[in-house]
């Protein structure tokens, strides 16, 4: 399938890039377009103003794609609380880790060569967060 | 943070009632320390960071049956340009000013109340620099009163109650 979503991905784009590669559709193709008039009619739009996959209901787009998807790991519950934070600080959640995942996929963003080279690395980064989120769920304390 | 030419403007229109949306909208612009230029019209320096704050408030707006447009300009004249500015640096300052006088006074309080008073006043720099558009003065002073705080070390001797007291 193809999925489409706004160039310069940050936070909430990459994670859902990564909820979508990993959970929903592996043969996933991304594209990017600056708004949704833009976005070819056959791709499902998300993180985008106007689409359902997107801010809704206080909840950021990641959130909302769990929701959606039907998805209810506890770990990618975490990890929605964690994206929440990086992307709209509103202190909805306590969740430091988001200060960090913020600036490094910022960081990311500014030395990447294109937005597919930057999923690319987010998706090994949300792969480590997911890990660690589980563990940490299964054991109750962070993994050593 | 920005060359602050060119301004993101976000017009929008709520419906009076219910007035929680209303309510929960301004709040998160004020959040984002928006100069508010008229009814239903505020604007912040433009960068890709605020452009999109500005569609997610854009988008709570129509969910909630307003209306809401985002623009880009800049403001023809520079005394207005100034004016806005100052508004916009004097709000941050006096928050600034807020947690400068709020970590010297916890120098007074016993070790455990004070490293509670040092996280707290590190999440609400955090806050404040996120909207920190100009890079206001002030946000040094308050750093520099917080790590002093954070250093401090207990000034009685009541509390040394290690092995060897």
């Amino acid at each position: 399938m193809k999925w489409v979503t706004r160039p310069g991905v940050h936070v909430d784009r990459a994670a859902c890039a990564w909820l979508i590669r990993r959970f929903v559709d592996p043969e996933a193709e991304f594209i990017f377009r600056a708004d949704l008039p833009a976005a070819p009619g056959d791709a499902t739009p998300f993180d985008m103003r106007g689409a359902s996959l997107g801010h809704h209901g206080g909840r950021c787009s990641f959130e909302t794609a769990l929701a959606a998807f039907d998805l209810t790991d506890p770990a990618l519950e975490e990890i929605g609380r964690i994206v929440h934070e990086a992307d709209l600080a509103d202190d909805r959640y306590d969740a430091p880790a988001s200060h960090g995942l913020d600036i490094l996929i910022r960081g990311l963003t500014l030395t990447s060569e294109s937005d597919l080279d930057t999923i690319a690395v987010t998706d090994r980064l949300f792969d480590g967060l997911y890990e660690h989120t589980r563990r940490q769920l299964i054991s109750g304390r962070p993994p050593a | 943070m920005t060359q602050a030419e060119d301004w993101v403007l976000l017009a929008y229109r709520l419906p009076r009632l219910p007035s929680t949306p209303r309510s929960a909208v301004w709040r998160k612009l004020k959040r984002l320390g928006v100069a508010q230029l008229g009814d239903g019209l505020v604007a912040l320096p433009a960068d890709a960071r605020t452009r999109e704050l500005f569609e997610w408030v854009a988008e709570e707006v129509t969910d909630h049956g307003g209306e809401a447009t985002l623009w880009l300009g800049q403001p023809l004249g520079t005394a207005a340009h100034a004016e806005i500015v100052a508004r916009m640096t004097k709000a941050v300052d006096a928050d600034y000013d807020a947690v400068t006088a709020e970590a010297n006074t916890s120098a007074e309080l016993d070790p455990l109340a004070r490293r509670r008073a040092v996280s707290r006043l590190r999440r609400e720099m955090r806050r404040i620099q996120a909207r920190d558009y100009f890079r206001s003065e002030h946000g040094e002073t308050a750093r520099r009163a917080l790590e002093l705080l954070a250093a401090s070390q207990p000034s009685q001797a009541g509390s040394q109650t290690g092995p060897l007291a």
